[in-house]
């Protein structure tokens, strides 16, 4: 039932399979890939190649994250800020996205299922602004409150860690739904109905039937929230204030702040190797849940 | 028999109900401020249209309206049609270097948009691509596809390939195997993919900023380029407009159309 | 490998940009600024187009090294550039922009002349940049929090304040001010260490980080700061415009000065009307109605400045030879310099929360 590999032949399909993934391979290859490759290639080097400038092939700039422990502390920052990001979204997403396939029925899931989404047709600029307004002392909340209390309260949450996260969390929330809803919707209720009168208990079935057959959604949505938290330096600026320094804002400031690219292109690669490398870690633990 | 008991049902919908208003929280206030006349989002709200008013005059404000929704639509149809096909091929067949081509999808997801959009900047100049709404739609699909391709891989993930086989042997076609058993099944995938495509070239400031050309550019670029100095409510108000429009054309669409994955 | 250098792909560049530009027309002129920078008010390019027929449009950046690639990578593009002059020098360095000829600019004759001869502008005896306007950053405060405006930077050290004090999240800005406060020359900084020392004892009373004149408005419109590094024509923007209880001040320490000029970039397809566009930037009638209908900095034109009333910042205060004494002026600050300062602004910020 769930993701037993395709049968098949020993030997590589690599024929049929190509007219289905070339168009889109292509499409990132030349947008993407290409590139990229000229930001591995500046990477390796000692200056950008303008006319006035000259340059030589170097390692300095991958040895530069190892010479001051202000970036490696910074991405462990980071690396902490998408995992906690990532479980609020399991903890909030996943129950939410079992509600929506197994218990909700008829119009009102597809309904749902288009609203979850529909918030993220705005800007991303706009609803951070939008939270400021919500979270900061003088604002919603704080107005809201003090209109119901008989007593003056003071809620100001705005500019620290934990309006990072709120920002962070809503930004990302769909995908964890989303993803979820399309495995749990998957499984076949009558498996849940065997295992139970079998005399299951309900964790149980949550445990060792739900989870597991939902773990290729979690797995995908929490990819999709996990790797561009970790680089993420928009929110963390607008909404933490002293407290939104993070890799991604180090890695913006050598293009923008300074001109030299080739450092925060290195910057970019060793966080995309180390992003990697915890998936690569995760993988196996994931898939003895399976 | 269910898993949870009935009574619970109700607590379950509040639940729901909850989440969704945590994720319209901003929507809310993003609207209630494209009626306060006060261009800092001053507390109280002092009614007013105005940022109405002034956007019906914005011309140039609509057309990156209009530039935004087609690049957004095109976008998502180019890439979900691309990546549902990669999926199909990375989920059916075997072959070497197909891990390879799945760790491909993360760059494009981990390095920052500000460094992907400046080497596509470099890059679409070195080869004549150059920049305008061809080059910003050649990046929104390349950025849409790996968040299509994981979606609709996870929803494969659940696929029985028993029935693909059974169509088979009963002497369907791949193309009819393809479009009457697997697509049916992989469905609320394929939405969930377009949805999110749509999202991501919607909402793209990073790469549609650096490949805009001067008067020809999209909402969000507006919106970034207008940060330094501070952008007015007038934002709020078209994107109220933009999220009431599709908000009413989703429900339309939930009432006609079924793709929940219901059988 | 080493052949295939950037000057190269930008030539490809300017190849490919030839066949593509076919659509643009000769009487478009094609600018590129901050937004809301004075050049893109709509009075004053509708203005300037039934004056002379060119059609203005715009494009915009939102950091100097931004500006710099996009004339790097967009040769022929752009017809006119607002270049802050501390990174005029490196534009004509890389053949970004090309000479100016001030023959063509009538209003040029009013300029003030140490600015229209500055060595930040010039180069070989030809202008690269005509003086545009000049600001200073320095300390704004909210009325609401002070009976009178202070007269030392050290307010922002005061723990009467702390929690409502702001800084823009810029290294170069946070280091220059903090040479400023600790008695230094911002464009020779000799203690570094003093620097650090005053930056790290600021830190705890800082509330955010600004990047924008929106933030900064917000933020006094909601009663959340008390004093902050700010921009004269912002602030000037912010009282006439919007009404807000901000007042600029030039501490008894001094405060930072800047130059932005106009260039024209190498290339350009409609110098002419480039030159015709810088002509009417600098004109007094469009700097006094920029002025006093928005909020600017000060002219580079005398003449304008005079055009302005008595009682006017730009003129009363900024005018004023006292004043003017106490202001530094940025000048060109070397890669080198500029890569330590941001080590040591991320250091603080990375350790501060």
């Amino acid at each position: 039932m769930t993701a037993a590999p395709p049968p098949g032949a020993q030997h590589s399909q690599l024929r049929p399979a190509l007219p289905l993934l070339l168009p889109a391979y292509l499409w990132l290859t030349l947008a993407i890939f290409l590139p990229l490759s000229a930001m591995v290639f500046f990477s390796f080097m000692t200056d950008l190649p303008l006319a006035d400038r000259s340059w030589a092939m170097t390692l300095g700039n991958y040895a530069a994250f190892f010479e001051t422990d202000l970036y490696g502390r910074l991405l462990l920052r980071s690396l902490r800020l998408g995992l906690e990001v990532t479980l609020y979204c399991v903890l909030i997403g996943f129950p939410c996205a079992y509600v929506l396939a197994k218990v909700l029925k008829g119009r009102s899931r597809e309904a749902i299922f288009l609203l979850v989404i529909l918030p993220f047709w705005s800007n991303g600029l706009v609803r951070i602004f939008s939270w400021a307004i919500f979270l900061r002392g003088g604002g919603v909340i704080d107005s809201a409150l003090n209109a119901v209390l008989p007593f003056e309260v003071s809620v100001d949450l705005m500019y620290s860690y934990p309006a990072v996260i709120i920002g962070l969390v809503h930004s990302y929330l769909p995908y964890m739904v989303l993803t979820c809803y399309l495995t749990l919707q998957a499984i076949d209720d009558s498996l849940i109905e065997a295992a139970r009168s079998l005399g299951a208990s309900r964790l149980t079935v949550l445990r060792r039937l739900i989870v597991p057959l939902a773990m290729p959604g979690l797995i995908a949505g929490a990819v999709l929230i996990f790797v561009p938290v970790v680089g993420s330096f928009m929110e963390p600026r607008i909404l933490g204030g002293r407290s939104g320094t993070f890799y991604g804002t180090v890695i913006e400031d050598q293009f923008v702040a300074v001109f030299n690219w080739p450092l925060g292109a290195a910057l970019s690669f060793i966080l995309l190797a180390v992003v990697l490398a915890v998936l690569a870690l995760a993988a196996p633990v994931l898939r003895r849940q399976t | 028999m269910r898993l949870f008991p009935r009574f619970l049902n109700g607590a379950g919908q509040l639940y729901v109900g909850l989440v969704l208003a945590f994720l319209y929280l901003p929507i809310f206030i993003m609207v209630l401020m494209s009626f306060n006349a006060s261009p800092f989002y001053q507390l109280p709200i002092d009614w007013s249209a105005g940022w109405y008013t002034a956007l019906a005059g914005n011309s140039q404000l609509i057309a990156a309206t209009w530039n935004s929704v087609t690049i957004a639509l095109t976008t998502t149809a180019i890439a979900t049609l691309l990546g549902t096909a990669a999926s199909l091929a990375l989920y059916r067949y075997r072959f070497r270097g197909k891990k390879l081509l799945q760790a491909l999808l993360f760059p494009p997801i981990a390095i920052p948009w500000l460094i992907t959009g400046t080497a596509m900047l470099i890059f679409f100049f070195a080869v004549g691509i150059g920049r305008g709404l061809h080059a910003i739609l050649l990046g929104h699909v390349a950025l849409a596809l790996p968040y299509v391709i994981v979606v609709v891989s996870a929803r494969l993930q659940t696929f029985a390939p028993e029935l693909e086989e059974a169509a088979r042997s009963l002497g369907a076609s791949q193309w009819q195997v393809t479009r009457r058993v697997t697509l049916p099944w992989i469905a609320p995938g394929v939405i969930a993919g377009a949805l999110f495509a749509f999202a991501v070239s919607f909402d793209q400031f990073v790469v549609s900023y650096f490949l805009s050309t001067p008067g020809q550019t999209t909402l969000p670029v507006e919106i970034y380029a207008a940060i330094r100095k501070g952008f007015t409510p007038e934002i709020n108000a078209v994107s109220t407009i933009i999220i009431v429009l599709s908000m009413t054309l989703m429900l339309l669409t939930a009432r006609y159309f079924r793709f929940g994955g219901e059988k | 490998m080493r052949k295939m250098n950037l000057k190269h792909i930008v030539s490809a560049a300017a190849l490919a940009g030839m066949v593509t530009a076919g659509a643009v027309q000769a009487d478009e002129l094609h600018v590129l600024n901050w937004k809301g920078y004075g050049t893109d008010e709509a009075w004053a390019t509708a203005a300037f187009e039934a004056k002379t027929g060119h059609k203005v449009i715009h494009d915009y950046f939102n950091s100097e090294q931004e500006m710099l690639t996009k004339l790097r990578t967009n040769p022929g593009t752009y017809d006119v550039v607002m270049i802050n002059a501390a990174f005029t020098g490196q534009a004509i360095d890389e053949a970004l922009i090309q000479p100016i000829d001030v023959g063509k600019i009538s209003n040029a004759a009013g300029l003030a002349p140490e600015m229209a001869r500055s060595e930040l502008l010039n180069a070989e005896g030809a202008a690269y940049g005509v003086p545009w306007v000049w600001g200073v950053t320095s300390v704004a405060v909210n009325d609401k929090a002070f009976d009178a405006p202070p007269s030392s930077v050290e307010v922002m050290w005061d723990a009467a304040h702390k929690g409502k004090v702001v800084l823009r999240d810029d290294a170069l800005e946070a280091v220059q001010f903090a040479a400023l406060a600790s008695g230094q020359n911002i464009n020779d900084i000799k203690d570094l260490d003093k620097v650090r020392d005053k930056l790290a004892s600021l830190m705890p009373q800082i509330r955010t980080f600004w990047s924008s004149e929106n933030d900064w408005n917000q933020m006094v419109a909601a009663g959340q700061i008390d004093v902050g590094t700010y921009w004269s024509g912002s602030a000037s923007r912010a009282k006439t415009s919007f009404n807000l209880p901000v007042t600029f001040v030039i501490p008894k320490e001094g405060a930072i000065g800047w130059l932005d000029g106009l260039s024209i970039p190498a290339g350009a397809k409609n110098a002419e009307g480039a030159h015709a566009f810088i002509d009417f930037m600098i004109a007094p009638d469009f700097y006094v109605e920029w002025d006093q209908k928005v909020g600017a900095p000060v002219s580079a034109n005398l003449e304008a400045v005079a055009g302005l009333d008595e009682t006017a910042f730009n003129r009363a205060v900024l005018g004023d030879p006292a004043v003017a004494a106490r202001i530094q002026f940025q000048k060109p600050v070397s890669d080198e310099d500029r890569e330590k300062y941001l080590k040591l602004w991320q250091e603080l910020k990375a350790s501060s929360q």
